[in-house]
């Protein structure tokens, strides 16, 4: 299995706070894997490096083999790596349709003075970005909803629609940040098995930041933890769930121990809360 | 009855009373006299004061529409008795307030204290009309107070009657339409391309003969509102669809003015060019300059980028009066005789001629902005208005987008500029000041952000309607901030809102062109 995105040594400085700090990570390709940590861990500042907001102080971004880290946010883009946003953060004022719309930017190819005379290949192309964008809505199961504004949308819909148009960019990597924040359980197991089939039928490689562990550990291929911006743990769900630094991450020193009794209790069934 | 009527009528009262008085302070009861004149078929001549009888009607009016903002202010399902009472109560306390402030005014006058060396408009005659230009103060004063007791009433019983008997109507009216609207035959009439076509003609034959019918004068009011749609249309680029506060919008304009009058006037520089020629290279030099300004500073967002581009403008206006650029600008006193179009070889410089360049210019505008809204550019203006952090990791190069918005919004600027100048044969510095601006925002605002037939509209509302009452003109501030204010906070969206393009909707038979291995 070949690798999609790997991060050597990334180091991310804010003033005197470092936010990420020298983090490893290697991402194969088609696997789903998970980065958890406290809050404040530095997850969101590792997702904005590689989609390319921030520029590490320190290291290495290699996607498919070629450095992107300093790479404009749009480039990485077109290289085939989106994103969703913790909180959503659609176009409000633009129809569902033209957030997706928007979303395949990369693939377009007409200039702005073909769009002013009205080329036949700019028609052509805005055809067929249209009725792409119908297909991902209908999709994702917002069909019908196409005309409404992206602010009117319930909040279901609106993740959904984050989605939609971050796989609008076709991409070979999808990060999303939190994709089951605020919804109930039944919401966030339909999102689960949404996400296994983004991977199983598309091939898309996807990052996770995630803080409902059972989401995590029954979605994701490897779990990487970090705490205050270091990577402490790295491994499969089952390593992670016995690993002791990152309970402690978690609850605090002494963790270890009310976790056994937690689990006596539950009689050993794996949930880390 | 209860106490509350009562109190609703005193505060309304209250507000149209101070707001009369600062009308009157402002010396703006002889502009409203005269409108009322005007209105009745009667103008008042110039230089001289409107008769009393309008000015009453004026007074009347005003307390008319208090009384009724006050009856109509009383809850529902009061007696009609505390309905007009409230009206008369407001009535009787704005003209209590206004004649009391007439009282004051009209003793200072009798003893001989002229208050214009603070409040310039008071002159002793709008006082004395002000007071009906009655023989004593205190009689001038009661007859003010009498005249608004009465429209206060006569304002309650509109409003009561208005709600019996026409509100009901109205509302059935409403229902119908609605129906009417919905009417399924009636919309497919609608789209249909014959009745579309019909329609467009009529348009086209409306613009083609009116310019010949309607003479010179609204030629010019109307070529000034085809310039300010034209400048409306370029400032909704970068403003309405990219988001960028641009306020030194002036400067494309009178770049684009100057370097058309400089190119082909006589004077300064004897170049005298041909008109279509000077006319691109305006343009062009108005979006190079679009585009050199928008490097540097297109980075910055909001309000340090509206700071900015404001100074812009204000520099260029500043050097093109400068002593320094004299020889090269013509400076303070302008560029004359600038050159008029030629068509084939014949001049194509009459008022109507004018009136058809600048109806040509609005037409394509509005047909080249609406392509590009409608096309992956303008979805990406939007995005980036929209969030623009977010448009970047959608694959949207921001920057980019920017440059082009605003080199394109210069252009149009310039575009604007060269069929003012050409028009105007003359253009100075000061006809390129921030209130060019200023005015562009505000109708743009007014009209509707992002919206094209807002635009339009809006350039009637703010450019033409002023032209046509000329009697408010030295009030247009006052007017533009009241009417701000209130589109803000009644219509935020403007006139007409922009609408968004039905896309998942669309007619199939758009889609069955598109090749077959395009589909998925």
């Amino acid at each position: 299995m070949s690798v999609c995105i790997q991060a050597n040594q990334v180091s991310k400085v804010f003033g005197g706070l470092t936010a990420v700090n020298q983090v490893d990570l290697t991402v194969p390709e088609h696997a789903i894997t998970s980065i958890i940590g406290p809050n404040g861990a530095g997850k969101t500042t590792l997702f904005n490096c590689i989609s390319g907001y921030y520029t590490p102080e320190q290291g290495q971004i290699i996607f498919y083999g070629a450095p992107i880290q300093g790479l404009p946010t749009y480039v990485i883009a077109s290289l085939g790596i989106a994103r969703t946003y913790q909180n959503i953060r659609l176009f409000g004022n633009l129809t569902a349709i033209e957030n997706v719309l928007t979303g395949e930017e990369p693939k377009l190819r007409a200039n702005w003075f073909e769009a002013l005379i009205g080329s036949r290949r700019m028609r052509a192309e805005e055809k067929a970005a249209v009725q792409e964008a119908r297909r991902l809505l209908k999709y994702v199961g917002l069909e019908g909803l196409g005309d409404q504004l992206a602010r009117n949308l319930p909040y279901g819909a609106q993740r959904k629609l984050e989605i939609a148009r971050a796989l609008a960019n076709q991409p070979r990597l999808l990060l999303l940040d939190e994709p089951t924040a605020g919804m109930n359980s039944q919401e966030t197991e339909q999102m689960t098995r949404f996400i296994r089939s983004l991977r199983d039928d598309l091939g898309i490689t996807i990052i996770l930041i995630e803080h409902d562990m059972q989401v995590v550990m029954g979605i994701s291929d490897q779990i990487t933890v970090l705490d205050y911006g270091t990577k402490i743990a790295e491994g499969m769900p089952k390593e992670i769930q016995t690993n002791q630094r990152v309970i402690e991450a978690y609850l605090g020193p002494g963790g270890q121990a009310l976790t056994k009794k937690y689990q006596e209790r539950k009689n050993g069934s794996h949930v880390i809360r | 009855m209860t106490e509350k009527p009562i109190l609703r009528g005193l505060r309304t009262g209250l507000v149209f009373g101070l707001i009369m008085v600062f009308l009157f302070l402002i010396g703006f009861t002889d502009t409203g006299a005269n409108l009322v004149a005007k209105m009745l078929g009667n103008p008042t001549p110039t230089n001289q004061h409107p008769s009393v009888t309008y000015y009453a009607i004026f007074m009347a009016l005003y307390a008319t529409w208090c009384g009724s903002a006050a009856a109509n202010r009383v809850a529902a399902g009061t007696s009609l008795i505390n309905r007009l009472g409230a009206g008369t109560v407001g009535g009787f306390t704005a003209g209590a307030i206004c004649s009391l402030t007439g009282y004051i005014f009209g003793t200072l006058n009798q003893q001989g204290i002229d208050p214009r060396a603070y409040l310039v408009a008071l002159s002793p005659q709008t006082i004395q009309l002000f007071l009906f230009n009655a023989e004593s103060v205190a009689s001038g004063a009661l007859t003010l107070v009498g005249v608004m007791t009465a429209g206060g009433l006569l304002g309650a019983v509109l409003a009561v009657a208005w709600k019996a008997w026409v509100g009901k109507r109205l509302i059935g009216l409403k229902q119908d339409t609605g129906h009417l609207y919905q009417n399924v035959l009636l919309q497919q009439w609608k789209d249909k391309a014959l009745v579309r076509y019909a329609l467009l003609a009529l348009l086209a034959a409306a613009l083609l003969i009116l310019p010949r019918a309607w003479g010179s004068y609204w030629n010019y009011v109307l070529g000034t509102v085809g310039i300010y749609i034209v400048l409306g249309l370029g400032l909704n680029i970068i403003t309405g669809l990219a988001g960028q506060l641009v306020i030194g919008y002036v400067a494309f304009f009178g770049l684009g003015a100057y370097t058309f009058a400089l190119l082909s006037a006589p004077e300064p520089h004897q170049i005298s060019m041909n008109f279509w020629i000077a006319l691109v290279l305006a343009v062009v030099v108005a979006a190079v300059f679009g585009f050199l300004l928008g490097l540097p500073i297109l980075n910055l967002r909001g309000d340090y980028l509206a700071i900015v581009t404001m100074g812009f403008g204000e520099i260029v206006r500043i050097l093109l009066k400068s002593d320094l650029l004299t020889s090269f600008t013509g400076g303070p006193k302008g560029v004359r005789d600038i050159g008029g179009p030629t068509l084939f070889g014949r001049p194509f410089n009459s008022d109507v001629d004018f009136m058809y360049l600048i109806i040509i210019a609005v037409l394509v505008i509005a047909f080249l902005a609406n392509r590009l809204q409608r096309s992956r550019v303008g979805r990406a203006w939007e995005a980036v208005r929209e969030d623009e952090t977010v448009a970047r990791a959608t694959g949207i190069n921001a920057f980019r987008s920017k440059i082009l918005a605003l080199t394109i919004s210069a252009a149009i600027a310039g575009l604007a500029g060269v069929l003012f100048a050409s028009r105007n044969q003359f253009t100075g510095p000061e006809d390129h000041s921030l209130l060019v601006s200023i005015n562009v925002i505000c109708l743009v605002i007014v009209g509707g952000i992002g919206s094209i037939p807002g635009i339009i509209l809006g350039a009637f509302a703010l450019k033409g309607l002023p032209e046509v009452l000329r009697e408010v003109e030295s009030f247009r501030m006052l007017a533009f901030g009241a009417l701000l204010v209130l589109m803000m906070n009644i219509r935020p969206e403007g006139f007409w809102p922009a609408s968004r393009p039905k896309l998942e909707n669309q007619a199939e038979e758009a889609i069955a062109a598109v090749p077959a291995e395009q589909k998925v």
